[in-house]
């Protein structure tokens, strides 16, 4: 039997009234309601949270790491996204999260900024040693290399095959710390601090590597009450903590949560920047087609104006986005890691994947070709007797998802509404 | 060929209209998808959609994409009512290009539309009339069923 996608996205029926707020607003069409209540299609689903933002009754729920399940490990490591240090008032220094981070109970937090500006480094090795094809698209956006799986196959050669830096970031702390603090690998937590709902997929089903290097992610949300608290408790102490800053952040690295971000410390290559699920796909669609060749690097996040506007945070993302750009100019244009030991660790290899990504199963109409064009030729004929309200109460999306629904056998002309009406 | 196991579509194309540039390839590459086409067959009449799409945008008054596939073909024809190609053999030579300084500071008017086309089509014809307009004949055999 075939084995059940993992999904960090999920419906808490007893709070769903079966609007169809969430219906509208997902990107693949992956939600239908039936008998009252939603329910997401595995298949089409993409963990990008779309419908976790719009639902109003807080129905949508994403699975993540919880805060006690750390205790599991006898020596618990945070590798905060760079978005956290955007959480919290321009008087929080990005140091100060990470002393925080330390006092509510991780053993030791790394800041991700050198590794951000480690993997810009290496990726701009890997443009220069790759003339084509063009663009090549990055890999940091779990959600962007899902929908390239699933509705542009033909692009998955062009996934750049660098981990992103939390990944790379847990594989260097996994081959150290075992030996440096002389406790077995498995004992070892190496936890991700994000705004995203998608990374929990990365982590238990990885596109590009055997097995994922992190043990958990815990949302923004649900830790930054603790980091608060923390925080204000400690607000004598960080004034003094200022003049010794623990951490050298990167000023390449800093920006790396904000669209554009990844790209910034690129020397000799023309990248450009998406960011949004909509334009995300428009500019996919536009690749596929054949367009953008003269583009050395497309960046890709489906969130709006990049990770910084993940589902999962807590500060609005325009106040979290000045945060960083704030936090951007003070750490200029740093660079905290020697080129010549990222290329070392990457001629070894130790930045690429595993695995080139490849393609999910495609949902045509039909596994027959023959019967696939019947059944699309149907679909056409069904449609013309939708009213093209795309209303929602049959609990498709649209009329048009209901035609489809309708010729793959899981949905019934008489579910619309308008249609029934005329019968009568 | 049953006409049964024959999926067709007309989609009208406006010239100068390219705020929709493009949209009619995606319509075609969906379609592709949901009738389980492979990947490599639904990339390259992707291509082919495109390029002949975005000829009508950019040079005609208006046009028609005619979509047919079978399990073993798509075929894509395009007929526009525009100005034609003067010199066809030209218009088929990479980098030649008609395309007015505004197209190209839009990123289009390369010279690589038709034979991109070309490149991408197992069988392709053109046929133009000067002052008429223009017809593409594109034929993509799908995997497995290639000559």
């Amino acid at each position: 039997m075939k084995e059940k996608a993992y999904h960090s996205i999920h419906i808490t029926k007893d709070k769903c009234i079966g609007c169809v707020h969430c219906l509208t607003a997902c990107p693949t069409k992956a939600i239908r309601v039936q008998d009252g209540k939603a329910r997401i299609i595995d298949e089409l689903c993409i963990d990008c949270g779309e419908c976790l933002r719009v639902c109003p009754y807080d129905a949508v729920h994403s699975h993540t790491t919880s805060f006690a399940a750390l205790d599991a490990f006898a020596y618990k490591v945070a590798i905060p996204s760079t978005v956290l240090y955007g959480q919290f008032g321009s008087a929080i220094l990005p140091n100060e999260i990470l002393s925080a981070l330390r006092r509510i109970g991780f053993d030791e937090v790394y800041d991700l900024s050198s590794i951000c500006e480690l993997n810009c480094a290496a990726t701009e090795e890997y443009l220069n040693e790759h003339p084509r094809p063009r663009p090549f698209i990055t890999a940091t956006c779990p959600v962007v290399v899902r929908i390239i799986q699933g509705r542009y196959p033909a692009l998955c050669r062009q996934i750049l095959p660098i981990e992103p830096p939390r990944e790379i970031a847990a594989k260097i702390l996994r081959t150290i710390l075992p030996k440096a603090l002389n406790i077995p690998p498995e004992k070892i937590g190496i936890i991700h601090l994000t705004p995203c709902p998608a990374k929990m997929v990365s982590i238990n089903s990885p596109a590009t590597l055997n097995k994922s290097y992190i043990d958990g992610a815990i949302s923004i949300r649900d830790i930054y009450p603790q980091i608060l608290a923390a925080l204000r408790k400690s607000q004598e102490d960080a004034l003094m903590r200022h003049l010794f800053p623990e951490t050298q952040f990167s000023g390449i690295g800093m920006g790396w949560s904000l669209s554009g971000g990844e790209t910034r410390g690129l020397k000799n290559h023309r990248a450009v920047a998406v960011s949004g699920i909509q334009d995300t796909m428009r500019v996919l669609d536009q690749v596929e087609s054949g367009l953008l060749q003269d583009i050395d690097l497309l960046e890709c996040t489906v969130c709006p104006d990049g990770c910084v506007g993940g589902p999962l945070e807590v500060e609005n993302r325009f106040l979290a986005k000045s945060r960083i750009l704030q936090l951007v100019d003070a750490a200029g244009e740093r660079a905290v890691v020697d080129p010549k030991d990222v290329s070392r660790l990457y001629h070894k290899n130790f930045l690429s994947f595993d695995h080139p990504v490849t393609p999910v199963e495609s949902r045509p109409l039909d596994a027959d070709p023959a019967r696939a064009i019947r059944k699309a030729k149907r679909r056409e004929r069904v449609f013309a007797d939708l009213p093209r309200k795309d209303c929602g109460v049959c609990g498709a999306p649209d009329c048009r998802t209901l035609a489809d629904d309708i010729v793959r056998g899981l949905a019934r002309l008489d579910d619309c509404p308008f249609v029934k009406k005329e019968k009568r | 060929m049953a006409a049964e196991d024959v999926y067709r579509q007309e989609f009208p194309v406006k010239g100068g209209d390219f705020a929709k540039a493009g949209a009619v390839a995606c319509r075609i590459k969906d379609l592709l998808k949901d009738l389980g086409l492979d990947t490599k067959t639904i990339r390259r009449a992707a291509i082919a959609s495109y390029e002949a799409e975005m000829n009508v945008i950019m040079y005609a008054w208006e046009g028609r994409v005619n979509l047919a596939v079978s399990p073993r073909e798509v075929s894509i024809t395009v007929d526009d009512q525009g100005p034609g190609i003067a010199d066809i053999e030209l218009a088929m030579t990479e980098g030649y290009s008609t395309a007015t300084p505004e197209m190209r500071e839009l990123g289009f008017g390369a010279g690589m539309g038709l034979p991109n086309i070309k490149k991408n089509a197992d069988i392709f014809h053109i046929d133009s009339e000067s002052g008429r307009g223009t017809r593409l004949e594109i034929v993509i055999r799908t995997n497995g069923h290639k000559t």
